[in-house]
């Protein structure tokens, strides 16, 4: 025990000495920052779009698209006339950079709604989205206004619905908004997803260094390789957890203070998908406990992938097969965002490799009864045991191999032994 | 506790019993059995990949054997339980690079069971004698590989351990530390601690053993006291000297069943026996041929020779 513990400590000391951890505890809430807010920046185009509207309408439709645009924020239009050569000199334009497109503008647009737009980048669909919205918006106006409608109740008729969502938990109707139980549940599929991966792939290459350096041997005849592989995880574990604290300390920090690159782009008004969730002590107890499961799962994984490798070439080609069950379970995470109460998000959440990203997931998006989550728990801790049992036979007998690597047969020899 | 005695004392400090094992496809330890006697320096020797390193693995539990017991201090189980008892110091050695001197000392002194403070104490002080003091906070990979070496050494004899397994120790050593080596053991052994040690290298295993084993292809082929192992296999050498009368020598020299080989000088003359022939047996016919005799002598081959006669049929199958 005392040995384990003398582990542990090396693991924990060894790795809060060196200078990523540090690194990776203070730029970690900036980086997940970014993660969050990346998404939008990029979706809205990166700031202001210059256009030209090309106007070819007889009436005033080219003029009030060109008011509306210039109106919102993302789009900076100047209206020019339709002529012999514009569309080419603009076309240069577009081509030397000077110009994001143009919008071409007939009045087909008022009568069967066709307009066209030439841009460098025609998939930037936010862009498109906000042209298409603002092309519609004045061409339904203007097709009311000819059929006799009063332009004031055009404009009284165009006020935009917000819709206010409200999470339902535990029969109480929750402050929660949608948005916000979004956004916590894909903060914490990206964290755990992280986490899991790099502190998994820390052990692996702990084992690794000690299976090169050899230095194992004398290790595993002072005690017994399972001891030494717990020590390992519980070691590495700590440090993760303590990187938690500071990321969490951290977080509490920026927060409070609000600072710039939250409310960075001069967007005005909250952002309509991504907003800073409220993280209830059951939230983080249920994201605690998945972590750690995940990781006792995929970390025993991982250190009997150090095991059966020879080198870090060889460690990163068999540790794919692992980090793939983690990738699959995060990329499924978006299909569960959109129904949290699917036969597809049940399953993800019950099956043990992808439960320690899937229920804190399904936890955070939408309410949960409480039996799924007791299954979901007793069936990774079986798994843990199991996965862990036959990780440390695989480690046993790897860490004094050298030579090339064991082919699934040898393996299963390995495990029987 | 210091017996100069070679004959194993009446309670070995590390038994095998029929110890086997078996990898895929092929027997690496045969039912060998070897008895390593407390206080002496005993030699585990053999050719590359004659099971010598697969035996000690057995010993210290980094393997299990297949078959046949290990019993260290009379208890019927390995070296792990035992292991703040044994020092132990594998064939390939490492270190981590990356942690300080003094700290991988103490951690790999915590691993053999003794405590951290202590653990410190002796390593500032075995750091010390060995000159690496103002290295100890230095990192590892900042080391020359003599320094390392060295930092090794400290590493398994920090607990102060009563038996010392070493691994082939002087494999890889450059002159100082193989000097330093040679000391340490012989200090260790004054001191009645028990040292087994590995090697291919016969010449130090003839210096330094008072007990060996020989194996190869995982089989013992001869095990005991080095001096009995040289008086039973060795006496293939006759050195005769005469003192004047040669009287009926040549006719016994001539005689093929008793000797093979002759390098007659007159006075003096060297053979070698027929394989089987008694030594006893020439001497009592030289007498009895009216040679007067001045010197008749048993030379003693080296160890180097008779590892391979030994060895040599079974290096052939190998």
């Amino acid at each position: 025990m005392r040995k384990i513990w003398a582990v542990i400590r090396r693991e924990f000391v060894e790795r809060i000495r060196t200078r990523w951890f540090w690194i990776m505890a203070l730029l970690g809430p900036l980086f997940f920052a970014a993660v969050f807010v990346l998404p939008t920046v990029l979706a809205g185009g990166g700031g202001i779009r210059r256009i030209v509207v090309v106007d070819a309408t007889t009436g005033s439709v080219g003029a009030r698209i060109t008011q509306l645009l210039n109106d919102s924020r993302v789009f900076r239009a100047v209206r020019v006339s339709a002529g012999g050569e514009v569309v080419d000199s603009l076309t240069a334009e577009v081509e030397q950079k000077r110009l994001g497109g143009f919008l071409i503008l007939t009045d087909a647009a008022v009568d069967s709604g066709k307009a066209e737009y030439r841009g460098s980048n025609v998939s930037g669909f936010a862009t498109v989205g906000a042209l298409q919205r603002t092309i519609g918006e004045v061409v339904s106006a203007v097709r009311l206004e000819r059929e006799g409608v009063d332009p004031r109740i055009v404009a009284r008729a165009r006020i935009a619905v917000r819709l206010e969502t409200k999470k339902i938990a535990g029969g109480k109707t929750t402050g929660e908004t949608a948005a916000q139980s979004f956004s916590l549940a894909y903060f914490m599929g990206i964290i755990l997803y992280t986490a899991i991966l790099l502190y998994g792939i820390n052990v692996m290459s702990s084992v690794l260094e000690e299976k090169t350096t050899r230095i194992v041997e004398v290790l595993v005849s002072s005690l017994r390789p399972f001891q030494l592989m717990l020590g390992k995880v519980l070691g590495v574990g700590a440090v993760s957890i303590l990187q938690f604290l500071i990321w969490g300390v951290s977080a509490r920090i920026l927060l409070a203070h609000r600072p710039g690159f939250l409310t960075a782009g001069d967007l005005g008004e909250p952002d309509p998908v991504f907003q800073v969730p409220h993280v209830s002590g059951a939230t983080a107890a249920v994201f605690i406990t998945y972590f750690l499961g995940g990781f006792f799962l995929y970390s025993a994984m991982f250190a009997a992938v150090g095991a059966m490798s020879s080198s870090e070439q060889e460690a990163r080609q068999a540790q794919q097969p692992v980090s793939w069950l983690l990738v699959l379970s995060f990329v499924s995470m978006f299909g569960m965002l959109n129904d949290p109460a699917s036969a597809f998000s049940v399953t993800l959440s019950l099956v043990p490799f992808s439960a320690p990203i899937a229920m804190p997931v399904r936890w955070a998006a939408g309410n949960l009864p409480t039996y799924e989550i007791a299954l979901s728990l007793g069936i990774l801790a079986v798994s843990i045991v199991a996965v862990t049992w036959i990780a440390a036979r695989i480690y046993r007998v790897g860490i004094l191999m050298t030579g090339k690597r064991p082919n699934l047969r040898e393996l299963v020899r390995w495990v029987r032994a | 506790m210091t017996s100069p005695s070679p004959s194993p004392s009446p309670s070995p400090i590390l038994i095998l019993d029929r110890v086997s094992k078996r990898f895929a496809g092929h027997t690496a330890v045969d039912e060998l059995s070897l008895s390593v006697p407390r206080g002496v320096i005993y030699g585990l020797l053999g050719p590359n990949g004659a099971g010598k390193t697969t035996t000690i693995r057995m010993i210290m539990n980094i393997l299990e054997p297949d078959g046949g017991a290990v019993r260290v201090f009379g208890e019927p189980s390995g070296g792990r339980v035992h292991s703040e008892r044994i020092g132990y110091l594998p064939e390939e050695r490492g270190l981590y690079r990356k942690m300080r001197v003094l700290d991988v000392l103490v951690f790999l002194g915590e691993m053999k069971g003794i405590d951290r403070r202590r653990a410190r104490q002796r390593a500032e002080a075995w750091l010390e004698r060995l000159g690496l003091a103002q290295w100890r906070l230095r990192r590892v990979d900042e080391l020359s590989k003599g320094m390392q070496q060295k930092v090794q050494f400290i590493s398994t004899m920090l607990h102060d351990p009563d038996v010392m397994i070493l691994d082939e120790p002087f494999s890889g050593l450059d002159p100082v530390n193989t000097q330093v080596m040679k000391d340490t053991v012989l200090d260790l052994r004054s001191r009645g601690k028990t040292i087994l040690f590995s090697t291919h290298i016969m010449e130090q295993a003839e210096k330094l053993c008072e007990q060996l084993c020989i194996i190869a292809r995982g089989r013992k082929l001869v095990d005991g006291a080095l001096s009995d192992i040289k008086r039973t296999h060795g006496g293939h050498h006759v050195v005769i000297g005469f003192d004047g009368s040669l009287g009926g020598a040549a006719q016994v020299f001539a005689d093929k069943g008793l000797v093979s080989k002759v390098d007659n000088y007159g006075q003096y003359a060297e053979l070698e026996l027929a394989s089987g022939a008694d030594p006893q047996e020439i001497l009592q016919r030289l007498v009895t041929s009216g040679a007067r005799l001045s010197k008749f002598e048993l030379q003693e081959a080296s160890l180097n020779k008779i590892f391979i006669d030994l060895v040599g049929p079974e290096a052939v199958r190998a």
